[in-house]
């Protein structure tokens, strides 16, 4: 982690001034065993070059890393990237600099603006040059990035993840300093490492001037910020990402969560067993099937069963409602506590299991648990033409999606000992040719 | 008159104060017929809480009486606490106890009625019927007298209750009218038996007598002139019940064992079949089914031959012989019980008692009701035996003798066309005979039954709140419940079938301390000192590839793996967590690719096996850590060779002016070498996988075969498997290997270690000679793995080696990791071992599962 500060033009020696740094001597302070140096490798009346660098002592810098049970645990960028902790690292060195308060007989250079070039890296970005310098060029700067070239003995990737910046303009010393305390770290691939709170302060101070009308502003304060809403701001990214796939699907569940409530409720069932129950919205509909006595919502999700609970917790007086009882269960196990129940729903379950671990799985449910009814829902593949969806799947985590034929065949081997009627149906908007976006088969067991 | 008192259980005296009980004890413990420890005695107990033994009453006023009867009451109620509890031990301990008490009301003789039945053992009463006025006379010779009232009460009482208690449920009730002429006699506990020159104990022979033969040939028994089987040592045989029904020589063979054990050659204990068998020929009304009809049609025909006199006789002969037989045996090496035989189980609290219940369980085993039609639900008792005598049963068929919890079935159904199965004892060794054939015509066949269910899911009730699994090489180990969730959730969401997953393999421990050289963190001399240390002179020492752990389950055929997982394929294969380890495609490519390759050698053949388990490293390491090597290992080093060439520029330019620069200048000279030395290490372990041609696998254990497990291999063997494994192969490669003996074969290793270390090679594995190895009868870790200088870079960092990150590295801690390494070490080898016995897959699962549960737990994972 480096930064080099150089200057061509007149009255460049006043930098070390401003700086308040001997270009004869050697900087170094020992910052709990990283070594903050600097050095002059340039230092004439026209031209200066002055590099300020940390030799972090790797062992700490990951002591108190969230990761300390990875096997890359001591693999890691930030000994060397450019970020927060080189920002705060230099920040002592560069006090007087950034502060612009120099000796009173250099005052005069603080509002001097020099033909700078500032290089600093590496820097591991996930941004791309563009978006980089998206950030510099407004402010006055000329950005050029580069990397190193790459040769591995494999295929691996196209280009280096590490780069170099350098940024070319007209600006005091304390607004270049400035502009990197706070651009740093929004371009650095933030991770898992502390944003100093005087930091987080300092964001107004040190954009003074300039932040305010930069075009990318919201963007750098979100970054800057992203401590605080680390959380947030992972959540709204995901919600726009899937969105777009999901335009109508919300719907669609809704419709699918009625659809088996009404179906079940026709059974007049006393009991009700909910396979890979979630977070519990149909299980709340099942509480309110009429004459229901019991609901097990089976989910080996601990976080999902907590907020199923915090679901039921909430209407859990309401009229006539049974409260659904979450139990953990899976699949790929035999438990006797859901034998002999009136209807277990397997609702979008199955298309997320190895086809191959299937037909097991549905012995046990049909021949040991044997219940009175099994509703099955699945995605019907035939209608992902309708969504343009081409050969993807709905979901990544979906292991296959049938056609209507395939569910069909599928069902009726499934019911190799013929305990069963088997009834198909369908959920969702009909299209003429390609049917229901979600098939529905209900197993009833003959009366034996 | 003639008292017979069973070996263990509980004697009731009755009668009034007065009638001679404790005279009659006291003279029993002179004449050393019973020990004053086996007598327990109100008085005894009243005087024990509270210095009393009497309390009189009499001539005191009213309100002083009523108040000194309800301080003797409460003494009594104490008195009888104690002494029950005391009695009820001494029942559970299977002792003798003669109770000294009036027991004059019924409710304080069916409390002791009730405490025997609950414990199994008999119950006698010996009644003293002495007359009134012989009673009155007695009272007033004592000490404290009773008074005329109370003694003429509880003479009233005596008569009226008197005629009652014969019918209360009394193994016998001996009444006397006085303490003379009494000869007591005390048996023996019939149910012990000492094994003497030793014991073969035969499964159920179902009328299959031709096996049996052919079975005590094996054993080693010889036909005297008699046609009696002797065995030259003087063993005995013992057989476990079921010796009839079902088979086609269900006379011969029940006359067999009569024959036999008239003449004190062999044992024989009951079993449902037998019982059923006794109870007809007694005439009783019994559905004979199941098998037993075969045996009236046998007797018929014996009828027809030898005529109804002789029949009458053999079927009086046999159904005394039948009924005699003991519910089961209780057998004593140098007096100290080690073995049962009981034909369908036993509980521990029964061992040795006799009783309807214990008789009943012995015979059908413990029972939940029908599972609809009409078997018995059968439940499973073996999880509940505790102790370490070892329980020997039949009754339910398993294909093969089935050990768990110290409890061994050697019924392996020889009428349904299996085996017949003898278990020597002392010596511990299964010998069988194969079943000419299915001699049962039954329909549902229960060796089939249980080939069908030995796959079934296993039951989430026996893991969920946490478990323990007995392993024959560390003992009980404990899976907590908090790291069984996760590991089930794995299962359920990212593993392969259960059916399939049936081995994890054991985490490995580098050297346990760090090297002593200073500027080395490992180096093989720590991993031969420990093992030196823990005794083990020959050590194997292993090259290890840098790849991914896989675990390869190869098929013979897929009839084959439809026969052994229930799922059609040729093989799997999967990493250390028990996820697939390539694509569905890439996987049946190269499961193909080596099951032709193994044909080709005629593996299966050869070795007679339905499959092969293969513990391997599978190379190229970008073949599963692609992403983690191009965004870690890739991604920092790029950085850190940008950062530290840049700077190495900047001094160099200004290294004239500056002396002092030197040094840094050398520091981070030396820091863009080690950034290259890293660049270079993990490029090593990485190639282009153009196809699957590109894939390398380096078998280094041989687990199983269906027919047999190769932990009693040494190593060596292993890795000549290996060798051949590798020959004229395009996917197996061959792992070099040496072998430590002295201290030039050490140096020779360490010189290799080196040699390919400096290359950037990862390392040596070092493992004792034998694949188990003990020291003191202490586990010892299977493996140690001592990674090389270069290699600890893309773990430890690139710039680990510095002297100052060097002392800080070396204090680490690896006794977890042993730890966590033993105990997945055991449960791998116990879960091989399960699967190959063909144990039902939960039993698999159990060890399975622990492993990945123990994996879950952090660890240092750089260790």
């Amino acid at each position: 982690m480096q930064l080099s500060i150089q200057a061509t033009g007149d009255h460049v020696k006043a930098i070390s001034y401003l700086l308040s740094k001997n270009p004869n001597n050697l900087y170094e302070r020992n910052h709990k065993g990283h070594l903050v140096r600097l050095f002059y490798s340039k230092f004439t009346d026209t031209e200066i070059d002055v590099t300020i660098f940390v030799s972090p002592d790797p062992i700490d810098l990951v002591k108190n890393n969230s990761n300390s049970y990875d096997i890359t645990h001591y693999i890691n960028d930030r000994e060397f990237a450019v970020s927060s902790i080189f920002c705060s690292f230099i920040r002592s060195a560069l006090g007087t600099a950034l502060n612009g308060q120099p000796k009173e007989e250099h005052a005069m250079w603080v509002n001097h603006q020099f033909q700078f070039q500032f290089e600093l890296g590496p820097v591991a970005s996930s941004l791309s040059d563009q978006q980089i310098q998206d950030l510099f060029e407004p402010i006055g700067y000329e950005v050029m990035i580069t990397r190193q070239e790459i040769h591995y003995s494999f295929h691996m990737k196209d280009e280096s993840s590490a780069r170099f910046i350098s940024l070319k303009g007209m600006q005091t010393l304390q607004d270049g300093l400035r502009h990197l305390f706070i651009l740093i770290p929004v371009i650095d691939n933030y991770k898992h490492y502390f944003i100093d709170e005087k930091e987080i302060e300092k964001l107004e101070r040190y954009g003074e001037g300039w932040l305010e009308n930069h075009p990318k502003r919201d963007y750098i304060y979100r970054q800057s910020l992203r401590f605080k809403e680390l959380y947030d701001i992972v959540e709204n990214k995901k919600t726009k990402v899937e969105q777009v796939e999901q335009v109508g699907k919300v719907r669609l569940n809704e419709l699918r969560y009625e659809k088996i409530a009404a179906t079940v409720s026709q059974m007049k069932p006393k009991t009700i067993v909910d396979f890979g129950s979630g977070e519990g919205k149909l299980s709340e509909l099942l509480g309110f099937v009429e004459g229901v006595q019991e609901v097990l919502a089976v989910e080996p999700s601990q976080s999902a069963t907590l907020k199923a609970l915090r679901r039921f917790d909430k209407i859990k007086d309401r009229d006539k409602f049974i409260v659904p009882e979450t139990l953990w269960g899976s699949l790929f196990y035999y438990d006797e506590r859901l034998k002999g129940k009136d209807v277990i729903v397997l609702c979008e379950v199955i298309e997320h299991i190895d086809e191959g671990r299937l037909p097991k799985v549905m012995d046990t449910i049909l021949d040991d648990y044997q219940p009175g009814a099994l509703l099955i829902t699945t995605p019907n593949r035939d209608y992902n033409e309708v969504y343009n969806m081409e050969d993807t799947l709905r979901h990544k985590d979906h292991r296959f999606e049938w056609t209507r034929a395939e569910y069909h065949k599928w069902c009726t081997e499934r019911n190799h000992q013929k305990n069963y009627d088997l009834q198909f149906d369908g959920i969702g908007e009909e299209h003429d040719s390609h049917g229901f976006p979600t098939q529905m088969c209900v197993f009833i067991r003959k009366v034996n | 008159m003639q008292i017979q008192l069973p070996y263990a259980g509980i004697v009731l005296l009755i009668g009034p104060s007065n009638s001679g009980k404790s005279t009659l004890l006291r003279s029993m413990i002179e004449q050393e017929v019973i020990l004053s420890s086996e007598v327990i005695s109100s008085d005894d107990y009243r005087v024990l809480v509270s210095n009393n033994d009497f309390i009189d009453w009499s001539n005191r006023p009213r309100d002083e009486a009523a108040n000194l009867m309800d301080e003797y009451s409460s003494i009594s109620a104490e008195a009888f606490m104690m002494m029950d509890s005391v009695i009820e031990a001494r029942c559970r301990l299977n002792k003798l106890t003669f109770v000294d008490a009036t027991h004059l009301h019924s409710e304080d003789r069916k409390r002791y009625i009730g405490l025997a039945r609950k414990n199994n053992i008999p119950i006698v009463a010996i009644v003293l019927d002495i007359p009134e006025n012989e009673l009155l006379l007695r009272d007033e010779q004592r000490d404290k007298p009773r008074g005329k009232k109370r003694i003429k009460q509880q003479y009233q009482t005596f008569k009226r209750e008197r005629s009652f208690i014969k019918k209360e449920g009394y193994l016998s009730v001996y009444t006397i009218k006085g303490t003379d002429n009494l000869e007591f006699t005390r048996r023996n506990n019939s149910l012990e038996k000492d094994i003497q020159y030793g014991i073969d104990i035969i499964g159920d022979i179902h009328g299959c007598y031709d096996e049996m033969i052919t079975l005590l040939d094996k054993l080693g028994y010889q036909k005297d002139k008699d046609s009696l089987y002797l065995h030259p040592e003087g063993r005995k045989f013992v057989s476990i019940g079921d010796v009839m029904s079902r088979g086609p020589e269900s006379l011969k063979t029940m006359l067999f064992f009569y024959d036999h054990i008239q003449r004190d050659l062999a044992y024989m204990i009951d079993s449902n079949h037998g019982w059923k068998i006794a109870r007809w020929l007694d005439g009783r009304d019994v559905t004979m089914n199941h098998g037993d009809e075969k045996v009236i049609d046998e007797l018929s025909a014996y009828e027809a031959e030898n005529g109804s006199e002789k029949a009458h006789e053999t079927k009086q002969a046999i159904k005394g012989f039948l009924f005699q037989a003991p519910s089961h045996y209780v057998f004593t090496k140098n007096g100290v019980q080690t073995l049962i035989c009981a034909h369908a189980g036993i509980k521990d609290d029964m061992i040795g008692k006799e009783s309807e219940t214990v008789s009943d369980f012995c015979r059908f085993g413990d029972t939940d009701g029908n599972d609809g039609k009409g078997k018995p639900i059968r439940k499973d008792w073996t999880i509940n035996h505790q102790k370490n005598s070892t329980i020997v049963w039949g009754h339910d068929p398993k294909p093969r003798p089935l050990v768990i919890n110290n409890t061994i079935n050697i019924d392996q159904g020889v009428v349904f066309g299996g085996a017949l199965t003898a278990f020597r004892y002392p010596e511990e060794e299964f010998v069988s005979v194969q079943a000419k054939q299915d001699y049962s015509g039954a329909r549902d066949n229960p060796l089939e039954e249980w080939e069908k269910n030995r796959l079934n899911p296993p039951n989430l009730g026996k893991f969920i709140t946490g478990y323990s699994v007995n392993t024959e090489e560390l003992g009980e180990i404990k899976i907590h419940q908090d790291i069984v969730k996760p590991a089930i959730d794995t299962v359920s969401h990212f593993t392969i079938p259960i059916e399939q997953l049936i081995y994890i393999p054991p985490t490995m421990s580098p050297t346990p301390s760090p090297s002593s050289l200073d500027d080395y963190l490992e180096h093989p001399k720590e991993a031969i000192d420990y093992y030196r240390s823990q005794g083990i002179q020959t050590m194997v020492a292993e090259k290890k590839h840098m790849g991914s752990r896989g675990i390869l389950f190869l098929f013979k055929d897929t009839e084959s793996a439809i026969k052994h997982t229930s799922i059609e394929s040729l093989g799997v294969i999967y990493s250390r967590t028990g996820k697939r380890f390539f694509d569905n495609e890439t996987e049946k490519r190269i499961v193909l690719k080596i099951n032709q390759e193994l044909h080709a050698k005629g593996y299966f053949e050869k070795h007679n096996t339905d499959y092969l388990l293969l513990d391997a490293e599978i190379m190229p390491w970008n073949l599963k850590a692609k992403e983690l090597i191009s965004s870690q290992y890739a991604h920092v080093v790029e950085n850190a060779i940008l950062d530290r060439t840049k700077l190495i520029e900047k001094i160099e330019v200004a290294v004239g002016q500056n002396e002092e620069l030197d040094v840094w200048l050398e520091e981070y000279n030396e820091k863009l070498n080690n950034a290259h030395v890293f660049n270079e290490v993990f490029q090593k372990y990485c190639w282009e996988i153009e196809d699957i041609s590109s894939i390398q696998i380096a078998p280094f254990h041989v687990l199983a075969h269906s027919n047999q497990t190769f932990f009693t291999q040494p190593h060596t063997w292993h890795m000549e498997q290996n060798h051949e494994f590798a020959r004229q192969s395009e996917i197996f490669v061959e792992t070099e290997y040496k072998v430590i003996t002295d201290e030039a074969s050490e140096e020779d290793v360490i010189n290799w270690w080196k040699d390919i270390t400096s290359e950037g090679h990862e390392g040596i594995v070092i493992k004792p000679e034998h694949y188990i190895a003990r020291n003191k009868g202490k586990l010892l870790q299977p493996a140690i793995k001592v990674r090389g200088r270069k290699y600890l870079n893309i773990i430890y960092g690139m710039d680990y080696l510095l002297p100052q990150n060097l002392k800080r590295l070396k204090d680490r801690n690896t006794g977890k990791k042993q730890k966590l390494a033993l105990k997945e070490f055991a449960l791998g080898i116990e879960g091989i071992q399960r699967y190959v016995q063909k144990e039902s897959i939960e039993r698999v699962h159990e060890c399975v599962l622990g492993a990945l549960a123990l994996e879950s737990d952090t660890v240092d994972p750089r260790l």
